[in-house]
């Protein structure tokens, strides 16, 4: 075991998956000899090289693009996009052609690849260094969508990226990216499966469904709760395309009530999903509506952010409501 | 960093031609291909017109429900074609290069099961018709979204570059498509990288209605290459010949380490942008019927008649042999049926997720 930073630990799973295979390159903007701004891409380029650690000029969709090629002539890509706010020159490539390449070729062409980018808000960075864009990716077919919280599922899920037949959309949220260390395997071969979910907590009460950054709120709600005699199961869903019904299913119609925290806009953002799924598969088993906690439906702000973000307050006052249903 | 060519420099007033209209060889250099390859040549233009003729009037009989028409681009197609190797090199084509892909290899009756959406389709259907593709003869299938494939073409070359395989990638568009991001984004990597790739625009005038006047102030296309240190070349694109030279170099370039090139075809499309498109509201007929006297299949066919290798026999007897072909290939495709209902499921992800799984299920309740 290790002690390491979630981005610490990108960079020693990159440098493990490019050892192991030579065909993991790794390409986006100043991930060469800057190591990444993040330096999630740190001493790559010293090891393996300018061939295989590709400073790209700055073109989202040259980086997505260019990486469809080199999957589909079989390397496997990993693609670095500075922030998930800067996708969207690329995102015609990740919609039209990443996505839809296998489908619309038959199966004949696949892009096995990963397209990482630093998501979510709580850095000061203003709207274009803060938003949640995984409701895009989870409703474009043919993207498979992880948003992992702790250091040691980015681990086991950035291996399980680079290994998948399919591209994979692995957001990273970047306000967790230095604020905890944990004990991260060494084992090479450690991973975790795409689609599974993990129960943080166990608890009889109330469940609590979050991922990516917003989950640090919801232990800190949980911890709160606890305190006050409330206990919570607390479910990190760490993939949204496929994401893990069945984990959230089943605590839900064993506890009955449920609050939903994501700190994406509400209107259509992915809880609105796994709210809608609940009310359709486990009605009868409700004791009050599945609530969320979210961010507003604005573009996301600069000086007000802590009160844009779910915090455990905001958490704690939908809890409230679903026990006193 | 733009090297000096072989045979043509880049960034040429006047768009290349070797061959004039009445068949007359006036390049500055010997015709020095064998009599077999030009009469493969002049196959391969008779098969890319005759295929975009039996798709047109599968689409008027109804049999498919669209065709991109591809009569006056077949000069580019095959020049294109015979500048690459088969098996070896790859294609990210648009979907205005039916001459292409037969050239290229593609065989008639996939070209149909596509264009019909039956079981043959290796893409299985999934695409309306002219979007082809084939990982067997390494070209990439075409997508509609305008330039959304040259960056991917560019990251196949990036690799070819990186692992040294020798290859080359050619990747076309129409002039539209130079005005979209995807184009600078890709060539300005290309030409970062020095990437084995030739950009080929056939360059109609027409991105369906506008004109190239309203679709860029340069000059020419080719006129591009240069901001992102390529060559670029004009061609008569009408001149199959010239387009094969310039092709020949700018391919020999990429494959020894010289990186990309930008080559700009001058061609025109006779038919409408697509069966669904009326092209009198924005054309006159009086163009069209100028540029047809440029036409690629008769400027060949006078040149291989100059040198008695062609005459009025041998011509009749192509296009009985075509059509049989064609017309059975076409049986052949029909015969293997629709796709299946439950392939809408299949190969969204290499295995279908649970999600996928209860989807196709309710469908069948």
């Amino acid at each position: 075991m290790a002690v390491q930073t979630m981005v610490q630990t990108i960079a020693r799973t990159l440098d493990q998956e490019m050892g192991a295979d030579e065909r993991v390159v790794v390409l986006g903007q100043d991930v060469g000899k800057r190591g990444g701004v993040f330096l999630a891409t740190e001493k790559l380029f010293d090891k393996y090289g300018p061939d295989r650690v590709i400073d790209t000029p700055l073109s989202e969709a040259a980086i997505i693009g260019s990486a469809l090629g080199m999957a589909v002539h079989g390397l496997r890509p990993v693609a670095e996009i500075q922030f998930s706010d800067y996708v969207f020159p690329g995102f015609d490539q990740l919609v039209s052609q990443v996505a839809k390449l296998r489908y619309r070729s038959g199966g004949q062409f696949t892009a096995p690849m990963v397209v990482r980018m630093p998501a979510g808000g709580g850095v000061k960075g203003g709207h274009h260094h803060s938003q949640s864009p995984e409701s895009h990716f989870v409703h474009t077919a043919g993207l498979k969508v992880v948003f992992p919280s702790t250091p040691t599922d980015v681990r086991g899920l950035l291996r399980t990226a680079i290994h998948d037949e399919d591209p994979v959309v692995f957001l990273e949220p970047k306000r967790l990216y230095r604020a905890v260390k944990e004990d991260v395997p060494d084992d090479p071969d450690f991973s975790l499966p795409v689609g599974k979910a993990s129960v943080r907590r166990e608890g009889d009460d109330v469940v609590l469904v979050s991922y990516g950054g917003s989950m640090a709120e919801t232990l800190k709600a949980a911890d709160a709760l606890q305190e006050q005699g409330v206990s919570a199961t607390v479910i990190d869903l760490r993939s949204l395309m496929p994401w893990d019904k069945r984990a959230v299913l089943e605590a839900v119609a064993r506890v009955g009530r449920v609050v939903l925290v994501s700190e994406a806009p509400r209107t259509a953002g992915f809880m609105s999903e796994v709210g809608a799924t609940i009310a359709e598969e486990v009605l009868d088993m409700l004791l009050a509506p599945p609530i969320r906690v979210s961010g507003f439906d604005t573009p996301y702000p600069y000086a007000q952010d802590r009160a844009y973000l779910p915090g455990p307050n905001r958490i704690l006052k939908a809890v409230k409501r679903a026990l006193e249903y | 960093m733009i090297r000096d060519s072989q045979l043509f420099q880049p960034f040429n007033d006047e768009p290349y031609t070797l061959v004039t209209e009445s068949g007359e060889w006036v390049g500055t250099f010997d015709l020095d291909l064998d009599a077999d390859t030009l009469l493969r040549m002049y196959r391969d233009l008779v098969v890319g017109r005759l295929m975009d003729e039996r798709l047109g009037r599968l689409q008027r009989q109804g049999k498919i429900s669209f065709v991109a028409p591809t009569a006056g681009h077949e000069g580019a197609h095959i020049a294109v074609a015979h500048a690459l190797e088969s098996g070896r090199d790859w294609l990210f084509p648009y979907y205005r290069d039916i001459g292409l892909l037969l050239a290229f290899g593609l065989p008639p009756a996939e070209m149909f099961a596509q264009a019909m959406a039956t079981r043959m389709d290796p893409n299985r259907g999934r695409q309306m018709p002219s979007h082809n593709g084939s990982k067997a003869l390494n070209i990439f299938t075409i997508a509609s979204p305008i330039a959304s494939h040259i960056a991917p073409a560019v990251g196949a070359a990036i690799s070819m570059k990186v692992r040294g395989s020798g290859q080359v990638v050619v990747t076309s568009f129409g002039e539209g498509a130079t005005s979209e991001g995807d184009f600078h984004a890709a060539l300005n990597f290309a030409g970062a990288q020095g990437a084995p790739v030739v950009f080929v625009c056939e360059n109609n005038r027409y991105a369906i209605s506008v004109e190239y006047n309203k679709q860029t102030g340069a000059e020419s296309i080719a006129a591009k290459a240069h901001a992102y240190g390529m060559p670029g070349y004009t061609v008569d694109g009408m001149d199959p010949l010239a387009g094969y030279y310039v092709m020949r170099e700018a391919v020999d370039r990429a494959r020894s380490g010289l990186g990309p090139a930008l080559v700009e075809m001058l061609v025109y499309r006779y038919g409408a942008h697509s069966s669904a498109d009326d092209d009198s509201r924005y054309r006159p007929r009086e163009e069209l019927e100028a540029w047809k006297r440029r036409d690629p299949l008769q400027r060949f066919r006078r040149l291989l008649e100059k040198r008695d290798l062609w005459d009025d026999g041998a011509e009749s007897a192509l296009r009985a042999e075509l059509g049989e072909t064609f017309a059975a290939a076409a049986r052949e495709a029909e015969e293997a049926g629709p796709v299946p209902l439950e392939w809408m499921f299949d190969d969204v992800f290499a295995e279908r997720p649970a999600h996928l799984e209860e989807q196709w299920r309710e469908l069948q309740d």
